[in-house]
């Protein structure tokens, strides 16, 4: 009996202390790097990094990176810890806001005022060589620049653009090759995605054109297509507010004039991602978006598995040919692309680390986002490196097979087009107007995509938040 | 003397494990929430700002709106939610006990089936394009395509309706069980003075499960102002914020914007809230019921 109480007050205190730890677990600081960088004499400086697949086999190649790395760097020590694209901005927020972030962590260039908003940004720029820095392009390192201040290095420049089914707009009469050498204005494209409308009775077959525009995916509709009209940014270069410009209403008529033309669908607000890239392998719509050059291989390897009867080729599926396309231009706009540039970002938290342990970290971000890294991981994704060194090794690598030319050829040429980094927007600038973007913006364009919000609605709404945001003198008002 | 010491002994040491995990993960966090509301919260070094975050919330007109969501969703779902159970399990009822644990759990069921996955399926019930499952139900009523969840006129009303169906197994248990301990001396009763089915639920039943709704008309309201799931994995707040819940507010404040102080303060804004919305309704529903 005293044995079973024994056990039992055992188990009371195990099971209280356990608790408590778990509680209190915030000591280990989530297993991140050494405080003190190389602090303890001939003992490894940890450099810590959380990423996600970056491409399809990057987070089978990242050992062998880190092995290389660690072998060439006996001082250094890579610790990754791997996560899904859905989990890693919510492991990095939790990480970030426990004060203890990874040293690198891989996110997309527009999060970077948000991390730096925590004081938890590293400016990397005094820490890396001179040459390491020169190695970017220019336009797409400044993706990661805020004010004087660089706070990652970029992997890759993915283009958001749109893009087609090659037969269907062969049959609708429509010249992609031209298109995708010249672009081609709104007018031009209303047109051409009415001739691609099939009906069977009073039912749509195929519509012309479709954006994913479900929830947050709406964002992406709005974002890429209002560069091309004449607001590459929502602040201009006079840091006012440009969405209060008047060519922000005639470009939402626009845009609610491709629905009402029964173009794209009246249900367009509720189709997201996946269901969009069905209905483009299905043959339902004749363009997509938005539409990324690594569409082209998911095209071709659907179109490979109907050809050889595999039952795991998406149902209904047609074969596909995905050809790159720009997004049209607005009255008053230029050709513009939509870069989404992601790459490695430096982060410190409450550990303090010494000057040496931050430059070991510039060191293992430069490593990860350069040479065969850079060019193994565009590779897969069909894009060129944005770092000379990485077009060097990407030269060294076995050709892609079956690529269509024409689409890199139309990816290489937006990728010119890139619309210019901003790095001069104040941060409390930038949060203030993803605040607007997010709740004022965005609801209101998923309301005139049903339908239920007219564009001077949706146009006053934006004028109004700007006001209260930056004051009338901080928006561009073009009676002025 | 000394035996009831002993036992007290061990009585206060097994509590303490509960009441340890409760000040860590319940009190803690709360007192910790409430210290975070007057801060503007920074990882490495937080600065107090007074009421700042109280007054910026009221100043947000998005707010208003997201308690307005919050009320209407809880005000349909609870009640239609409370209605349709009740009548469920008056008509289980009859049946013999194993048909009666079959039509349980098969009520049951969405209650422990995963709310993403239920997510999912719903949102292939609401399928906005013809294909839809619900669109081609309504086109055999001669009605029209409907943008279920795109739609500021249908997107709150889908929600309802998805939670009211994925709700009734758990309110269903509970009132089967309620209904199992009335004695049947009241039946018997009722019989001899020729009462008609209705009139024995609403003389017999009704008043004998009233604790029972009151509980759950309490927990429901509570946890119709949580809400955050649906709204978050089906619209994300959407059309226009038609469905942008207190809850979905709060965890953008949060986990979008970082602004950890603000939605501190608008969660016990809305925990204030609830505290009157639960001791009004405990007020006026309770005063005859007898625990």
């Amino acid at each position: 009996m005293k044995r079973k109480k024994m056990a039992a007050l055992g188990m009371a205190a195990v099971m209280t202390l356990s608790s408590l730890a778990a509680g209190c677990g915030g000591t280990d600081k989530g297993g991140s790097s050494s405080a003190s960088g190389t602090a303890a004499e001939g003992k490894k400086d940890v450099v810590t990094a959380l990423l996600p697949p970056v491409s399809a086999t990057y987070q089978d190649k990242i050992n062998t990176y880190i092995e290389d790395f660690n072998k060439e760097n006996p001082d250094i020590e890579i610790k990754v810890t791997t996560a899904s694209w859905e989990d890693v901005t919510q492991k990095l927020d939790v990480q970030v806001n426990a004060g203890s972030p990874p040293d690198i962590a891989f996110i997309g260039s527009s999060g970077v005022t948000k991390y730096l908003d925590t004081d938890m940004a590293v400016d990397i720029s005094k820490y890396l060589e001179e040459d390491q820095i020169n190695d970017f392009d220019e336009n797409v390192l400044n993706y990661f620049k805020n004010q004087e201040g660089l706070y990652g290095l970029p992997a890759y420049c993915e283009i958001q653009c749109i893009g087609g089914n090659r037969e269907l707009l062969e049959t609708a009469g429509i010249d992609w090759k031209a298109v995708q050498k010249d672009g081609w204005t709104y007018d031009e494209f209303r047109e051409a995605i009415k001739k691609g409308v099939v009906k069977e009775g009073d039912q749509i077959k195929t519509y012309g054109f479709l954006f994913a525009c479900a929830g947050v995916t709406a964002k992406d509709y709005f974002g890429i297509f209002v560069k091309n009209a004449g607001m590459p940014e929502a602040f201009d270069k006079d840091l006012k507010y440009a969405y209060t410009s008047k060519q922000m209403l005639t470009f939402l008529e626009d845009l609610r004039a491709l629905i009402d033309d029964g173009s794209m669908p009246k249900e367009l607000g509720s189709i997201d991602a996946g269901k969009r890239w069905n209905m483009m392998l299905t043959g339902q719509t004749m363009i997509t978006g938005k539409g990324l050059s690594s569409f082209e291989k998911s095209a071709y390897e659907n179109t490979e598995k109907l050809k050889n009867n595999d039952g795991s080729a998406v149902e209904g599926s047609i074969p596909v040919e995905y050809v790159v396309l720009p997004v049209p231009v607005f009255e008053g706009g230029n050709q513009q692309a939509q870069g989404a540039v992601d790459g490695y970002i430096c982060l410190t938290g409450e550990k303090n680390p010494d000057e040496q342990h931050l430059k070991n970290v510039a060191k293992v971000a430069y490593y990860l986002a350069s040479s065969e890294r850079a060019a193994q991981t565009c590779q897969e994704l069909y894009l060129k490196p944005v770092c000379e060194s990485g077009r060097t090794a990407y030269e060294k690598l076995p050709p892609i097979e079956n690529k269509n030319e024409d689409n890199t050829k139309a990816v290489e040429s937006l990728t010119t087009q890139i619309a210019e980094a901003r790095p001069d927007i104040p941060a409390d600038k930038g949060a203030a107007a993803i605040k607007i973007q997010d709740e004022v913006i965005m609801p209101k364009f998923q309301g005139l995509l049903a339908g239920e919000v007219t564009p001077e609605e949706m146009y006053q709404a934006i004028v109004d938040a700007g006001h209260a945001a930056f004051g009338e003198a901080g928006c561009v008002s073009d009676e002025s | 003397m000394k035996k009831m010491k002993k036992e007290a002994m061990w009585a206060y040491v097994f509590i303490l494990v509960p009441l340890c995990t409760f000040i860590v993960f319940t009190l803690y966090p709360v007192i910790s929430a409430a210290v975070i509301s007057f801060q503007k919260y920074r990882p490495l070094g937080s600065e107090w700002v007074g009421l700042d975050n109280y007054i910026n919330t009221f100043k947000n007109g998005l707010f208003y709106k997201a308690l307005k969501n919050t009320l209407v969703y809880s005000i349909i779902t609870v009640p239609v939610s409370m209605l349709l159970s009740f009548m469920i399990s008056i008509m289980i009822l009859p049946f013999r006990k194993k048909l009666q644990s079959v039509f349980k759990a098969a009520f049951y069921l969405p209650a422990i089936a995963s709310g993403v996955a239920l997510s999912f399926v719903w949102k292939w019930i609401y399928d906005p394009l013809p294909s839809g499952l619900l669109n081609n139900v309504v086109k055999v009523f001669g009605l029209s395509n409907q943008n279920w969840l795109g739609s500021q006129k249908t997107a709150m009303l889908s929600l309802i309706i998805m939670a009211v169906f994925a709700g009734l197994g758990q309110n269903i248990i509970i009132y089967t069980a309620a209904l199992l301990g009335i004695d049947s001396t009241y039946y018997e009763a009722a019989d001899i003075d020729g009462a008609t089915f209705f009139q024995k639920v609403r003389y017999v039943v009704w008043p004998i499960v009233k604790p029972t709704t009151v509980f759950l008309t309490i927990t429901g309201v509570i946890n119709g102002f949580q809400s955050f799931q649906n709204a978050y994995l089906m619209t994300g707040g959407g059309p226009d914020n038609a469905t942008t819940m207190a809850g979905l507010l709060i965890f953008n404040r949060a986990f979008t914007y970082f602004e950890y102080g603000e939605a501190c303060a608008q969660a016990l804004i809305l925990a204030a809230i609830i505290a009157v919305f639960a001791v009004l309704q405990f007020k006026l529903s309770s005063g005859d019921v007898e625990y």
